[in-house]
């Protein structure tokens, strides 16, 4: 039988265990899991990202009819892409002030990667021509795939990274002793005391989310990670096209007829569609063989105002426009995984929320953040001599600045480049790209080679400084600066200036409370030295 | 409308809730408030977030309800303990 003090070991020894297991977890891929978590937090505002990479396009005032718009680009793909067997078109909405269309080209064009794609006014139904720059879709594919490897191995490493967090989140609940009767506690100038008060600030009050997030992260990628079960439930190719539709709007293109029809009016199709969801909450017009007896056309419901993935469209008949079939439901597995799909994404929500999903997911990064500097805070203090400490605590700390301080550099040059690259450049999206990543690595480099204080206030200072001009650079490289941006009510524009000052306003107050900290630990190393009983009290914070 | 509304009442769920702790209570008032005035405290909170919660699901659903009310709830509870944290900087420096 066991005794109280039994329990009371055996708990003990669960929680140390868990203890560790929260801080290892945590920090093997912990940078990773910053990275992901930063690029993750930027992407819910990633249309308005990609607004601002495109100044050349203009500032919607009111969402166009949607009807029109899809008519007035069907008309001009039948021109540019004539005889394709597919395409697809993303309609201007609140958040979207151009039409995105991607089509398929003939197999064997020159070239060719199968498929073509291009931005278009809404109003003129014209193609544009903006700066080349994957915007905002770069930090949003960058948290889940990565660059420069296969994107099947990044989404691989994103999936272990998540799996990591989901394993820290729940080893930190168990470790956290008292997780409601310290929920409002925070103890300033106490060193490793501090950190850990911040860190759990950030961990407990976006608990849920946190934990949301991580596990819907898994969810949208569980295809990939496990797929077994798909596979032996799934054995043709006619029960693979049931589970598609079960997914997505994607109509299964069949055989063309080879008897060229024109398409039936994608105007009354929409109009039909907008009857059903409302005026402006239309999403994307598919179409398969438009051009021959055979076409489809689905319309797909917009995101807004429902927390599901799960497809919503109406199917007609291309060359008639007769209503085929109205798909608003899919089974219950299909609507958990639907759900869960779009609580990731929170594209459903409205601005409010979209701020709220941003701020706590910040909360979550900093969460991530603070958890790294303090391995190195809470073992600095056992460290025999901390000006020279052992190659792992150089490693990870080194690592720290170059991922925390560092990735704010190279995301914030990945905007000045946008600004800067000349026009006309070959392959200039992917110029912004290689610059994102090589500022990145100059911070690791100048991590490396500085002393650790010196390169977290220098690179916090650099951060500052880049995110403090570029509103500047805004205003000297296009037609759009804060001032105008105000003047007409374009809060894109305005925003992402705003926000950068905030930002530098952050990074300043980081760098300056870092220096201080520095001049403080100086003090307390000396004071130790003439009275060694003093020391005892003070913990050196990193 | 129905966001500022539910956002002060997850202002005031916390605020409430944080003096309900015995921690805020000596950091705040010095000593340990009676355990009546601590219940009440309590029930404030979980009434203000019941409401919050009310709120939101009344006019957007369960679904957007319950993720917007996540939201709110947790940026009111950075906010106060942001507050708290300033509170206690002031006042420790006045005492300086």
């Amino acid at each position: 039988m066991k005794t109280d003090n039994d329990v009371q070991v055996a708990g003990r020894g669960i929680r140390q265990s868990m203890s560790s297991l929260h801080t290892w977890a945590g920090l093997l891929l912990g940078w990773i899991l910053y990275a992901m978590f930063l690029t993750g937090t930027v992407s819910y505002f990633k249309d308005e990202l990609s607004q601002w990479m495109r100044p050349e396009l203009p500032r919607l005032s009111q969402i166009p009819d949607q009807a029109v718009v899809a008519q007035r680009i069907a008309d001009e793909l039948s021109d540019i892409a004539p005889g394709t067997s597919q395409w697809s078109i993303r309609l201007p909405d609140a958040r979207n002030n151009s039409v995105y269309a991607f089509w398929r080209t003939p197999a064997g064009n020159p070239g060719g990667r199968g498929f073509g794609e291009a931005n278009f006014d809404p109003a003129t139904g014209q193609r544009v021509t903006s700066r080349g720059t994957l915007g905002g879709e770069f930090f949003y594919r960058f948290h889940f795939q990565f660059h420069y490897m296969p994107v099947v191995w990044g989404r691989w490493l994103a999936g272990a990274a998540a799996m990591f967090m989901l394993v820290a989140i729940v080893s930190g609940v168990i470790t956290h002793k008292k997780i409601f009767v310290d929920f409002f506690t925070f103890r300033w100038g106490k060193g490793q005391r501090s950190w850990l008060d911040a860190h759990n600030a950030f961990s407990v009050f976006g608990l849920p989310f946190h934990f949301m997030i991580t596990y819907t992260g898994l969810v949208t990628m569980m295809a990939l990670y496990m797929p077994w079960g798909e596979r032996v439930a799934f054995k043709n190719p006619a029960e693979q096209q049931q589970l598609n539709a079960e997914l997505s709007a994607f109509i299964q293109p069949g055989k063309p007829s080879g008897q060229k029809v024109p398409l039936a009016s994608v105007e009354d199709m929409v109009r039909q569609a907008q009857e059903r969801w409302g005026r402006d909450n239309v999403g994307r017009v598919n179409a398969v063989h438009p051009g021959d007896a055979a076409a489809r056309v689905a319309v797909t419901r917009g995101e807004a105002g429902r927390v599901s993935m799960s497809p919503q469209y109406m199917e007609f008949e291309g060359t008639t426009g007769k209503l085929l079939a109205v798909r608003e439901d899919v089974g219950a597995a299909a609507e958990t995984r639907g759900v869960l799909y779009a609580l990731h994404l929170g594209r459903f929500g409205d601005t409010v929320t979209r701020w709220l999903y941003f701020l706590v997911s910040f909360m979550g990064t900093a969460m991530v953040g603070s958890g790294l500097v303090m391995w190195t805070v809470k073992r600095r203090q056992k460290l025999p001599d901390p000006d020279r400490p052992y190659f792992g605590f150089r490693l990870v700390e080194r690592l720290n600045i170059a991922s925390i301080a560092g990735l704010s550099i190279a995301m914030t040059a990945f905007l000045w480049a946008n600004r800067l690259l000349p026009h006309p450049l070959e392959g200039r999206a992917n110029w912004e790209i290689d610059l994102f990543f090589i500022v990145w690595a100059f911070t690791l480099l100048h991590a490396l080679v500085r002393p650790a204080k010196s390169a977290w206030v220098e690179q916090l200072w650099a951060a500052s400084a880049l995110l403090f001009l570029l509103p500047v650079l805004n205003a000297v490289t296009t037609q759009r600066p804060l001032w105008h941006s105000l003047a007409e009510g374009d809060w894109v524009f305005a925003g992402v200036d705003i926000m950068c000052w905030a930002l530098a306003a952050l990074h300043a107050v980081l760098a300056i409370r870092t220096a201080r900290q520095e001049t403080r630990s100086q003090f307390r190393r000396k004071t130790s030295r003439e009275a060694p009983t003093a020391v005892a009290s003070g913990g050196a914070a990193g | 409308m129905s966001h500022l509304l539910s956002f002060a009442l997850c202002l005031t769920g916390f605020t409430a809730l944080a003096f309900a702790t015995n921690r805020q209570q000596r950091d705040i008032f010095g000593r340990l408030l009676r355990p009546s005035t601590t219940y009440v405290h309590r029930m404030v909170s979980a009434c203000a977030l019941v409401f919050a919660l009310g709120i939101l699901v009344a006019r957007q659903g369960w679904s957007l309800g319950l993720v917007m009310f996540s939201g709110h709830a947790t940026i009111a509870a950075g906010i106060v303990f942001c507050a708290l944290i300033g509170r206690a900087r002031t006042f420790g420096r006045k005492l300086l």
